[in-house]
């Protein structure tokens, strides 16, 4: 796709739920502002990744905070934009073109945002192909992206500027000025080449979330219906495999802060009452699913809970007892199979005792 | 005893309680001027003398006069929709996602402050008093009289709101204003948008109450009146004047409540079965278990309190099609009595196949005969199969539960459902709405951002308690009998450990001598 513009949005929005996994945030404000700010400063030019010259400037941007807050603390028009002219200012050159933190959630439109203000273009891919806890779990700093000079900007336009030596130690420290700052910040960080860019991010995401968010509106219904058009979609995209683990009734939800993370389970019984429960382990993001005792799905591949009778992918927070629902999982981009991303994004990365098996495995 | 009135888009019910009895019953069609449809129904109630307006204590009216004049963009007043919260939300204003023509409804007139608060009470900007003053000056200027105030984190700290609210006041004592705390529950645009409908409906409350209460009054009753609200509990009519948008969705709470009534169940399945769709619900520990997704009214979002309603396309004049093996979604409606079969129609309904199978005595059942024996029993299969599927869905995991069924359509069910441990068919179950309006309770809800470390957990839950018990008082509730029903805590991630959001509903009994 060459542009994104007003009707791309719904659908955007409704494909990066489904691969935020149940993480990200609710992108219902996040998609108002881009719908605000497109219908203000017109259509976000994309482009793929490998029609970037090497050496064209990049920096990523997204908002950093607890999606709680944001439902009080509502964002502004402008914020990604200023972001942007803030980071500007600080390296003292231009950006060429601005890409995603995660695809999953919210965080799939803030960059458009940046890019309709400033009129510059987006890149069709992000650092996740879904939503995860953390910044060091993204594929830039994977790949051995710095995560500094980064600039964060509040609601009020302050401003805080970040040179830190890994990126596990900057999201600590982002961490804590979004929490100084009223919970909610946007952050322009991990610039890069063209180059760089080219090896580091998962390519293509952007447009597959507007196909994806297509593809559950047209086929809104029965999740049952759902798959055959999910696998068709997925059959053809870097994500692969597309399974229907389970649908049945939540029994049982349950989550406590720990870390600052949402972290608990939620229980998933048959509607008839038959067969295994399914358990699906939760920070953040669905990061686990098991059958009885067997694994069905496991981190970095994807898990998506959606409401059984709309096929609506369900954010975590929103997940509650007695809700009917169906679980599908979803292979990961390869890149997150590799050695070094598995390093971070491992089962055991997450306190979970298990290896990683790719889906199309178990 | 107490009269309880369900005031619906085509019938006006209504039932004369004592006690737990209902002494008489009726249904009469709702006029166009509302008071009509209520003194019908009130004079068959009261026409044999055996009861007497003096013997009536209070009097409950549930109505879905405001849903629809949102639903149908009628009876709207222009609103002001005051928001404080910049710097935040820059390019964000009031109303920003509503559809096009209730929003042009509203008339347009946006104003947006700094103020409001940050989730640990740091401000988000000072008030200014220049921006309040030349608020005000455009509000005279434009004689606007209904406002909406929304700030940034109110149901924390209301000040921003209270302090505008008042300043309006003192320049527009005539203002109706609608400050957004009253609608608790976080979500800034949410609320805002409930404080907006409910400030667009308020000359039409003060008509639709008064004329409620002109009904009564010619008819000599006098009592305290009451108007149930979305949750099964009641507000003061006089309260309603100032909130009638929470009387929204109040229909299927007072048929699911009217439902625990009429067969004493706390835990049960309620089947409410209509002309065109069966609407299931779930009672928990009597009251209706509540939705959690985002609920829309007239395409907009709102973050009001609503029933766990599944609604599934089967009702007494569903279409029959296939040998019996595909049934409705499509109905011929309230047309049953000229398309089915047995009205002499063209159309076979599910109407049709009950009477063919002999289990009702409905029109002329000599219209039906000719229908094959293999399609009235594929029907019939199909019907009880499509109840017990979704029944099983709107089940809590892995109990057995009754289930009970209510409406004009529940004569459908003339074998037994699967899915449930006992099948109840209480009598009366066709005005399960007024019953369900007669037996409310008073509540109040609350609800606040706390965190653990600067307040103790049960002293934070303590004081949301003892604000949501405040509320039920001012709604019309006898303090010493309020209790805490439902307490809700959700952490909130990457914040301080301790940030818990705290939601708490409390319900009494009504004060008895209560205004009316």
């Amino acid at each position: 796709m060459k542009f994104i513009d007003l009707e791309h949005l719904n659908d955007l929005a409704l494909g990066s739920v489904f691969l935020a996994t149940g993480g990200g945030g609710d992108p219902h404000v996040p998609k108002l502002i881009a719908h605000e700010a497109i219908k203000q400063y017109g259509p976000v030019s994309v482009i793929k990744p490998d029609k970037l010259d090497n050496d064209a400037y990049v920096v990523t941007i997204g908002s950093v905070g607890a999606p709680t807050v944001s439902l009080e603390l509502l964002p502004s028009i402008d914020d990604a934009a200023r972001t942007l002219e803030a980071f500007e200012k600080h390296v003292g050159r231009k950006v060429d073109a601005v890409a995603s933190f995660e695809i999953g959630g919210g965080n799939s439109l803030i960059p458009l945002v940046a890019a309709t203000g400033k009129g510059i273009p987006v890149i069709d891919g992000d650092g996740m192909g879904r939503a995860l806890p953390e910044a060091q779990m993204m594929s830039y700093p994977i790949a051995g992206i710095r995560p500094t000079p980064a600039v964060a900007f509040d609601y009020a336009g302050n401003t805080a500027i970040f040179e830190v030596s890994t990126t596990a130690i900057y999201e600590r420290h982002i961490r804590s000025y979004s929490m100084a700052a009223g919970g909610m910040i946007t952050a322009a960080e991990h610039p890069m080449t063209g180059e760089e860019l080219k090896r580091s991010i998962i390519p293509e995401t952007l447009s597959f979330s507007v196909g994806l968010g297509r593809t559950l509106r047209e086929n809104r219904g029965q999740a049952d219906s759902l798959l055959e058009p999910l696998q068709k979609i997925f059959a053809d995209s870097i994500y692969g495999e597309c399974r229907l683990i389970h649908s049945g009734k939540v029994i049982d939800k349950a989550t406590r802060i720990i870390g600052g993370y949402d972290i608990g389970e939620a229980t998933i019984e048959a509607f008839d009452g038959k067969g295994d429960n399914l358990t699906v382990s939760i920070k953040n993001e669905y990061l686990m699913a098991k059958l009885g005792d067997k694994v069905a799905a496991s981190v970095p591949d994807l898990i998506t809970i959606v409401d059984y009778e709309t096929g609506t992918p369900i954010n975590a927070e929103r997940l509650r007892y007695g809700q009917r629902v169906s679980v599908f999982a979803t292979g990961c981009p390869e890149f997150y199979r590799s050695e070094a991303a598995l390093k971070v994004v491992a089962p055991r990365c997450f306190g979970f005792d298990i290896d990683y098996v790719p889906l199309e495995k178990l | 005893m107490r009269i309880g009135i369900d005031v619906g888009g085509t019938h006006t019910d209504a039932v004369i309680l004592d006690g737990d009895h209902v002494i008489a019953a009726t249904k009469a069609l709702t006029s166009a001027d509302v008071v009509g449809g209520i003194t019908d129904a009130l004079d068959s109630l009261l026409k044999d003398g055996a009861v007497s307006q003096d013997m009536i204590q209070t009097v409950m009216i549930g109505t879905t006069q405001f849903t629809n004049a949102i639903v149908q963009r009628r009876e709207l007043s222009p609103v002001a929709a005051v928001r404080i919260s910049l710097p935040s939300g820059r390019g964000m204003p009031p109303m920003v996602d509503w559809p096009a023509d209730i929003a042009e409804a509203m008339g347009g007139h946006i104003y947006t402050l700094h103020g409001g608060y940050l989730y640990d009470g740091f401000p988000v900007a000072d008030i200014r008093d220049d921006e309040i003053a030349s608020l005000i000056k455009d509000l005279l200027k434009k004689s606007i009289k209904n406002i909406a105030i929304a700030s940034a984190f109110s149901p924390m700290n209301a000040e921003p709101e209270k302090i505008v609210a008042a300043k309006i006041r003192a320049a527009i004592p005539d203002a109706r204003i609608t400050v957004s705390h009253s609608f608790g529950r976080l979500g800034l645009m949410e609320r805002e948008n409930a404080a907006i409908m409910n400030t667009t409906l308020l000359p039409f409350a003060d008509k639709v109450v008064s004329s409620f209460l002109d009904a009564l009054a010619n008819r000599g009753l006098h009592s305290p009146t009451y108007i149930s609200q979305n949750d099964g509990t009641l507000m003061s009519a006089d309260f309603v004047r100032a909130y009638p948008a929470l009387t929204f969705a109040s229909g299927p709470t007072n048929s699911l409540r009217g439902a625990h009534k009429l067969t004493g169940l706390q835990e049960a399945i309620v089947v409410d079965i209509g002309g065109t769709t069966s609407d299931i619900g779930v009672l928990q520990g009597g009251f209706p278990r509540e939705s959690n997704v985002v609920i829309e009214i007239g395409g907009v979002r709102t973050n009001f309190r609503m029933p766990d309603i599944l609604a599934i396309g089967l009702g007494g004049g569903s279409l029959v099609l296939d040998e019996g093996r595909t049934i409705g979604p499509q109905s011929v409606g309230h047309n049953l009595v000229t398309e089915g079969l047995v009205f002499g129609g063209e159309t076979l309904t599910t109407t049709d196949i009950l009477v063919a199978s002999g289990a009702a005595d409905i029109g002329d059942a000599s219209k039906v005969a000719h229908i094959p024996k293999t399609t009235v029993e594929q029907a019939g299969f199909t019907m009880h199969e499509k109840l017990d599927q979704s029944i099983e869905m709107m089940k809590p995991g892995g109990k057995e539960m009754p289930v009970i069924l209510v409406g004009g359509g529940a004569i459908l069910v003339t074998g037994g459902l699967r899915a449930a441990s006992q099948l109840h068919r209480p009598e009366n179950s066709g005005v399960a709405n007024a019953i369900g309006a007669a037996i409310a309770q008073i509540g109040g809800e609350a609800e606040r951002l706390m965190s653990y470390r600067e307040t103790p957990r049960e002293e934070a839950i303590k004081k949301v308690t003892d604000e949501a018990k405040g509320r039920a008082v001012e709604a019309g509730a006898e303090s010493s009998s309020i209790k805490a029903v439902d307490i809700e805590e959700t952490a909130v991630p990457y914040m301080d450990e301790g940030a818990t959001r705290i939601r708490v509903k409390v319900i009494g009994d009504l004060a008895t001598g209560g205004s009316s």
